[in-house]
């Protein structure tokens, strides 16, 4: 594995995000797989939960300030968070201060903790300079940029040189690949009909890139594409960009 | 003033029958791929497009951190000039002001030219009341007048016509015959309204930019109508919000070098009229008298609100129409407002209150293409999230997003509580889960199964296989 | 009141807005940016103008404008011309006068009769004060002997620009202190709409076409 010195790990505080906790730990387990051969020593603090972002975003700002201020309680003196999902670590970073805006001691610490805290693939990438772990993953690949981690991080060329990084993997484009993926948190359920023809729509491009699988940094978008594929029987994998680095 | 409650605009309806309108599905997606590309192929010419953005943006930022200043300013320039300005608080103060001139002239034909704000103020009604013949001249316009509709997109009113459609309406109220070149029916809707042009009294536009500096206004088109009715008739009247308002000349040097570039992909709209002051002494045409009429209609609300007030910097290029995935299915109709699309879901519930528009902000997945292509960088996606937290705070929020927002703020209240719930949810979902996953979700989440499968609880939570590692 | 209600609801709006926690006000006018350098401007502006349908050509003298302008009326079969009432376009005046095509005036024309007499017109010929290189544009101020209807009614439009009069771009034209006339219009290409099913179609309510011809002498 190059670049990584024994002994010369990082500590990191692993907030796994509730999706994954409770639906897909297997992600977890690759994420701290990714991390470890990284060189992290990852921790797992177990008294976190959820960082407030599904009632944040359907507008219920008090319940999602109490959980906001949960998560900087238990990751106060974290040194640095890593997060297997842009939308979540983008919670953190861009919202906790102003959902906290009312109270100046710990927007403050939300400003604090949020400069600690990483999307998974922006932390290998541009923290640890890492873009090639050891991974191999035959087969074609198409990567969908989630928005949040998108146009939120900025996250354009990490996920991808992590990707390329990979051996024997064939990177397919995705035709309107920056289109959104119609999964919205809430807006699934209530807008239904839109969701579904967004998700029509992308899984149209997915179909047509030829791709064996399906990769992103939130399993948010994916459990909503993979639900999809389902439905039509397609053969399709869906998976988080975790489990193709942890790949070997 | 006791104003009948409004209707209550109801999303999730209106998006489910403009989803299951083919024809509506068919043209917005052409014309706003179409749009899209036009777009970034003409940003992408200008290398220097997202400082362009940034500087476009402060520019009107700063209008609008003096904009009692720059109003005052504009109107005693259009005074001097031999202008009139005249201050609306609301619709029905605009209406009558409009309403008066005509009276007072003796106007009895009024041409108009595209104005998303005379829509807002419900001009036209008030002045067929008033026995005024309006005649609508953008050519768009004039079909959806023909049809009896409101227009669907800021840009391009009759998106969700066709050419068939079109020529199917002119037959019946123009008596033309039956045509199938867009061609032919531009030279019968000119033709018809060359005559409407010539005899007008008054004509009516909107105002893109108004210089306070000189007292300019700045009126852009592609067609030539609001030339017309800014020349022939022998009054102008110019509808303005007062957000429209740039401090310098210069300024107007940027914005038109990124407003038609968003709008359509053109480098420069056709004709940008740039009127300071009526006709002068010696001139052959242009109106004897020019009227401004400065709108407020809830505009200071926007301003006073350090959260929002950025929506005001809104050029009407609807570029983030264009590129908004839930705009392209669900259509301009759907928002029952004037102002549609990611914009509209900002202003509206707040010119005209959440009790009637506090859906809109949540008919959108936050994707945020609308801020990417804004070119004057209103962060659209914030606001649409500021505006859902007051709809919550307004209780116009329904019951189950409560439910879920009670229930999900309790599971996530600590490790045990969640492992209690989950445990539960384990125990449930026995009834729902089939071979690894759930086919059919009950009310009120049945909408996620209608398009796809749901996953199950996983039989082992991540916070639990950790401690056993 | 309504202005004063107007006028007031702004300043407290102001007001309450500057007082709100985390507000940024800015603190004035941004800098703007200088003119763009052009190594070519005629050349940039000819593409340009054509790419938006208007055709162009160079011309040496006032003289071969003239020409121009003739060859250019008849093969329209031009019988009536509004023509601006300006000097420089005297030599085209005369030249079109002399092949018989009737020259419209406004100083000739009754005033109630005007617009009927421009629109009955089967091409209006003017000068530009300005050409805009970046998009082609074209820039015409309006007096007692430059009629606005000229560049409008009329099916067909000819302007005669002075290749010194071309600037890079819309910066450098309000960079410029110049007086404002009651009607600057910038024009770029023919008259254009694509509301009837999205086909671009010219000739909306304008002009159909639009010929520059640029003297460079």
């Amino acid at each position: 594995m190059p670049g990584r010195a024994p002994g010369s790990s990082s500590p990191v505080a692993l907030f796994v995000t509730c999706l994954v906790d409770q639906l897909f730990p297997h992600v977890g387990a690759a994420t701290v797989r990714v991390l470890e051969r990284a060189g992290c020593a990852v921790n797992f603090p177990g008294a976190q939960t959820c960082c407030g972002q599904p009632t944040f975003n359907d507008g219920f700002w008090a319940d999602a300030a109490g959980l906001a201020r949960r998560f900087l309680d238990v990751f106060a003196d974290a040194p640095q968070i890593v997060v297997p999902s842009g939308s979540c670590a983008a919670m953190v970073r861009e919202w906790y201060p102003r959902l906290l805006r009312d109270e100046p001691a710990q927007a403050e610490r939300a400003r604090a903790v949020g400069q600690r805290t990483y999307e998974l693939s922006e932390y290998l990438v541009r923290v640890l300079r890492l873009t090639d772990l050891g991974a191999r993953f035959p087969g074609a690949v198409a990567y969908h940029p989630a928005c949040h981690g998108l146009r939120g991080l900025h996250l354009r060329e990490e996920p991808l040189a992590l990707l390329r990084g990979v051996r024997d993997l064939r990177l397919v484009p995705l035709p309107g690949a920056e289109e959104c993926c119609g999964f919205g948190g809430f807006f699934a359920v209530k807008f239904s009909g839109l969701s579904g023809a967004m998700l029509e729509a992308k899984l149209r491009a997915i179909e047509s890139s030829g791709a064996e699988v399906v990769t992103a940094t939130d399993v948010s978008c994916l459990m909503h594409i993979a639900g999809g594929l389902t439905r039509r029987r397609s053969k399709i994998r869906v998976m988080h960009i975790a489990e193709v680095l942890a790949a070997v | 003033m006791n104003k009948p409650r409004p209707a209550h605009i109801d999303m999730v309806a209106n998006t489910k029958l403009a989803l299951q309108d083919a024809d509506l599905q068919g043209a917005l997606n052409h014309a706003l791929v179409r749009f899209r590309r036009l777009r970034t192929d003409a940003a992408a010419e200008v290398p220097e497009w997202e400082a362009l953005r940034d500087l476009a943006g402060e520019i009107k930022a700063h209008a609008l951190a003096r904009l009692d200043v720059h109003l005052t300013q504009l109107e005693s320039r259009i005074a001097a000039l031999g202008g009139t300005v005249h201050w609306a608080s609301d619709a029905v103060e605009a209406r009558r002001i409009i309403a008066d001139l005509v009276r007072t002239r003796g106007v009895r034909r009024v041409v108009k030219s595209k104005s998303m704000t005379t829509e807002e103020i419900h001009l036209n009604r008030a002045l067929e009341a008033a026995g005024v013949a309006v005649v609508e001249t953008d050519l768009g316009e004039y079909v959806l007048q023909l049809a009896g509709e409101p227009p669907s997109h800021i840009i391009a009113p009759t998106i969700h016509k066709s050419v068939a459609a079109v020529s199917r309406l002119f037959s019946e109220k123009l008596g033309a015959p039956p045509l199938d070149d867009p061609e032919d029916l531009n030279r019968v809707a000119r033709k018809a309204l060359r005559t409407e042009f010539l005899a007008a009294d008054m004509g009516i536009t909107g105002v893109n930019f108004a210089i306070a500096e000189t007292g300019t206004l700045v009126v852009v088109e592609n067609e030539g109508n609001a030339r017309l009715a800014t020349t022939r008739p022998r009054i102008h009247v110019a509808v303005m919000g007062i957000e429209k308002v740039l401090p310098r000349l210069a300024d107007l040097g940027v914005l038109l070098r990124v407003l038609a570039r968003s709008a359509t992909g053109q480098r420069a709209s056709v004709y940008v009229s740039m009127i300071t002051g009526p006709r002068r002494t010696g001139e052959a045409d242009g109106p004897e008298e020019l009227h401004l009429l400065i709108l407020d209609n809830g505009r200071t609300r926007l301003l006073a609100d350090p959260d929002l007030r950025d929506s005001l910097r809104c050029v009407r290029c609807g570029a983030c129409l264009n590129v908004c995935p839930v705009y392209e299915r669900a259509g301009g109709h759907a928002y029952e407002s004037v102002y549609s699309g990611p914009i509209g879901s900002v202003i509206t519930p707040v010119l005209e209150g959440l009790p009637r528009a506090g859906d809109l902000p949540f008919a959108s997945t936050l994707c945020g293409a609308c801020a990417e292509v804004c070119p004057v960088k209103i962060d659209l996606p914030r606001m649409l999230l500021e505006l859902r937290a007051r709809a919550v705070r307004a209780g116009v929020i329904g019951w189950v997003d409560r439910l879920f927002a009670r229930g999900w703020t309790f599971a996530m209240s600590g490790p045990a509580r969640l492992r209690v719930v989950a445990g539960l949810g384990r125990l449930v979902q026995r009834l729902l889960v089939r071979r690894g996953r759930i086919e059919r979700l009950p009310y009120p989440f049945a909408g996620w199964t209608a398009h796809r499968t749901a996953p199950p609880l996983a039989a082992q939570a991540f916070r639990d296989w950790w401690r056993s590692r | 009141m309504s202005r004063d209600q107007v006028l007031g609801r702004v300043r407290a709006a102001l007001k309450s807005a500057e007082a709100a926690p985390g507000n940024l006000m800015p603190a004035g006018p941004p800098d703007l940016p200088r003119p763009q350098a052009f190594a070519d401007p005629l050349t940039l502006f000819a593409e340009r103008a054509c790419a938006v349908g208007a055709t162009v050509d160079l011309v040496a003298s006032m003289d071969e404008a003239a020409r121009r302008s003739a060859a250019w009326c008849a093969a329209r079969a031009v019988r009536r011309a509004v023509v601006w009432n300006v000097a420089s376009l005297a030599p085209v005046r005369d030249r079109l006068q002399a092949d018989g095509i009737e020259i419209i005036s406004p100083l000739l024309v009754p005033v109630r009769s005007w617009v009927d007499t421009v629109a009955g017109a089967d091409a209006g010929i003017t000068s530009a004060e300005w050409g805009i290189a970046e998009t082609g544009t074209l820039v015409l101020a309006c007096g007692p002997d430059q009629p606005r209807l000229a560049s409008l009614l009329p099916p067909a439009h000819l302007v005669v620009l002075r290749a010194g009069r071309i600037l890079p771009d819309l910066p450098a034209l309000f960079a410029r202190a110049d007086a404002l006339p009651s009607a600057l219009t910038l024009i770029t290409g023919p008259s254009r709409s694509a509301d009837i099913g999205l086909v671009p179609v010219f000739g909306a309510h304008g002009p159909m076409a639009v010929a520059i011809l640029i003297v460079t002498g």
